[in-house]
């Protein structure tokens, strides 16, 4: 029986996986000019129903994104596997800025040392590996947000395919 | 400090993608993963246009944009604002980019499927360190102007062409810890490029051929542009992602069915650079090491500066060998006579290859002329010849001066030294050699087929 929109979450099992994998994450938003701002994010949590998903940002090093998002600006956040360059895309519109609940920052630590580790794998010094991750240790807070839509960014034909919601 | 692009260059040779944010007309922002974001002065930059993304609907509408780049050595995080300017489809920046991702395709077999459609050029209004993110040292290497210098030195010692190639490697080596490295002439029927000199490889590959187009030497000889690959592992990887991504979509059959070049698969870095004169494209230096991120934009600014000096010498040196200093031949140098058991050597009208006893030596222009050399030697005994009645010849067919002769005669003496030095070419002066039989010759004219 086929399930309704609302009891159906927009990320399945596998996409939700992947988020919470040792993937290259940056979020971006826009100010109120339409200038757009980005940063890194250091991890992610995927709420246990898929519905909710949450980034954590560095306070000091995403300053414009914070203030964007602070003032009601969506966001959209790309998560890409430097193993195999598969890359997904998810947007929202209501995103919600809050302080680290219990166990993020261990979610945090945990997300820097596989980072570190996939992209030892591949050749990049310790050094510059470990140097990328350091901001894991920041002063952090949660964005949380509702993906309304998932596009399919791995390189080649299909790099932008939206994923879901089908239209 | 106010930071400048040209400080920050490391941080666009393509070993960390990029990350770029733009915002569609409705306010959505949207935000993807780089493959390389190109320098182009201290005030631009070229990101690839490749497929029709929302990247590139967005920036149409809105010209704004926001780019992270990493340093891929300390990490360091720097945020560029952008406004998009144009985008262009041809010209020196266009065929730059379109070389770059050319050489990375040509490697794994995705010729046919990454296509640079455009560049497009954006303005950069502001540069910005991530808090406690050093700034680069931009001081640029002295000894590699030093090396410059002393490269450039010795090659104008050098009085005939076999010298030049010689030092050159030599100077490689010396002075920049090179030691990989060959030198590739065009052949002048355009198509395809051939190793006249090589150093730092088992094998020399001297007389080895590649066509124009074909991978990273072939890219630089049609693009007529520098190339530098760093990161040979980052970079295959990249193209191996959208081969299996197209090897999946209905567009497989475009893929190419030739085992591709097999040179990235084994070095961290590669660098190519064309040797051109008033236009005109005469050969490539190419350049590698096993490390990676062996070369930088410096290394490829001081490459391009020998290259273009090098491109002068041979010219220089070509013109002078045309014309013997000494109206007649040497002579009082003994001559090697022919004893022992005869060698067969047997050439091919139709592609003027040459084998000695049944072995491949070399086919065009320089086994036409090692036919026509023995044959005169069979036929008159003369041993003693010069460039010009080569250049003279009208059954040799030798284009006009565009053809650099003594190259040919530099690939030939090279590779009878390493197939069957009883055979050798001796330069005897200027425009002049001498041609070494030390075996009985017994010539046959095959016919193919």
């Amino acid at each position: 029986m086929p399930r309704t929109q609302t009891d159906s979450p927009l990320l399945d099992a596998t996409q939700a996986a992947f988020l919470v994998g040792p993937v290259a994450i940056n979020a971006a938003s826009h100010d109120a000019d339409r200038m757009p701002s980005i940063t890194r994010a250091y991890g992610c949590r995927v709420a246990a129903d898929r519905s909710e998903v949450v980034v954590f940002l560095s306070t000091a090093r995403s300053v414009a994104v914070l203030r964007d998002l602070a003032a009601d600006a969506p966001i959209a956040v790309v998560f890409s596997r430097p193993l195999t360059h598969a890359t997904l895309q998810l947007k929202g519109t209501r995103p919600r800025i809050q302080p680290l609940a219990p166990g993020d920052r261990e979610i945090m630590r945990a997300y820097a040392a596989a980072f570190s580790m996939e992209i030892i794998a591949l050749g990049h010094a310790h050094g510059f590996s470990h140097a990328l991750m350091a901001p894991a240790g920041d002063a952090a807070v949660a964005v949380a947000f509702h993906p309304e839509a998932v596009f399919d960014q791995t390189p080649g034909p299909n790099a932008g395919m939206r994923l879901g919601p089908k239209p | 400090m106010t930071l400048t692009l040209r400080a920050l260059r490391r941080c666009f040779e393509g070993a960390v993608p990029a990350s770029i944010a733009t915002c569609a007309p409705d306010g959505m922002p949207n935000v993807a993963k780089l493959s390389h974001v190109h320098y182009v002065d201290d005030g631009h930059v070229a990101l690839s246009y490749q497929f029709f993304n929302k990247t590139r609907e967005n920036i149409l509408h809105n010209t704004r944009a926001r780019v992270e780049v990493l340093d891929p050595v300390s990490a360091a995080q720097y945020t560029l604002s952008l406004e998009y300017l144009r985008t262009e489809t041809e010209g020196p920046m266009f065929e730059s980019m379109k070389a770059r991702l050319a050489a990375i395709a040509s490697h794994t077999g995705m010729s046919k499927v990454f296509c640079l459609l455009g560049s497009d050029v954006y303005r950069v209004l502001n540069i910005e360190a991530a808090p406690g993110d050093a700034a680069l040292d931009s001081s640029p290497r002295a000894e590699l102007l030093s090396g410059l210098r002393a490269c450039v030195d010795e090659l104008s010692g050098c009085a005939d062409l076999a010298h030049l190639l010689d030092t050159l490697l030599q100077g490689l080596e010396r002075h920049w810890d090179i030691r990989h490295a060959m030198l590739l002439m065009l052949d002048p029927d355009g198509k395809r490029l051939y190793t006249v000199a090589s150093r730092g490889y088992a094998e020399s590959g001297v007389g080895s051929e590649v066509r124009m187009g074909e991978g990273i030497v072939g890219v630089v000889a049609s693009a007529r542009t520098p190339i530098r690959i760093g990161y040979a592992v980052q970079e295959y990887r990249y193209s191996q992602a959208a081969r299996q991504s197209f090897a999946a979509s209905a567009d497989g059959n475009t893929l190419e069915t030739e085992i591709p070049f097999p040179g990235l698969l084994e070095t961290g870095s590669q660098l190519a650079v064309p040797l051109l004169l008033a236009g005109r494209l005469s050969g490539v230096l190419y350049v590698e090491s096993p490390l990676e991120q062996r070369f930088t934009y410096e290394d490829e600014d001081a490459m391009a500066v020998l290259a273009s000096q090098l491109a002068l010498h041979i010219d220089f040196l070509a013109r002078g060998a045309e014309h013997p200093v000494d109206p007649e031949p040497s002579a009082g140098a003994p001559v090697v006579s022919a004893r022992g058991v005869a060698v067969t050597i047997r050439h091919y009208a139709a592609d003027h290859s040459v084998f000695v006893d049944n072995d491949y030596l070399i086919k065009g222009v320089a086994g036409a002329i090692f036919w026509k050399l023995l044959r005169e030697q069979v036929e008159t005994g003369r041993v003693e010849f010069t460039n010009r009645e080569l250049r003279l010849d009208a059954s040799l067919k030798l284009p006009d001066i565009t053809d650099n002769l003594d190259a040919r005669l530099i690939l030939l003496q090279r590779r009878l030294a390493e197939r069957c030095p009883y055979l050798a070419l001796e330069k005897t002066g200027r425009g002049r050699f001498r041609l070494n039989v030390g075996r009985p010759p017994r010539l046959v004219e095959a016919t193919a087929g």
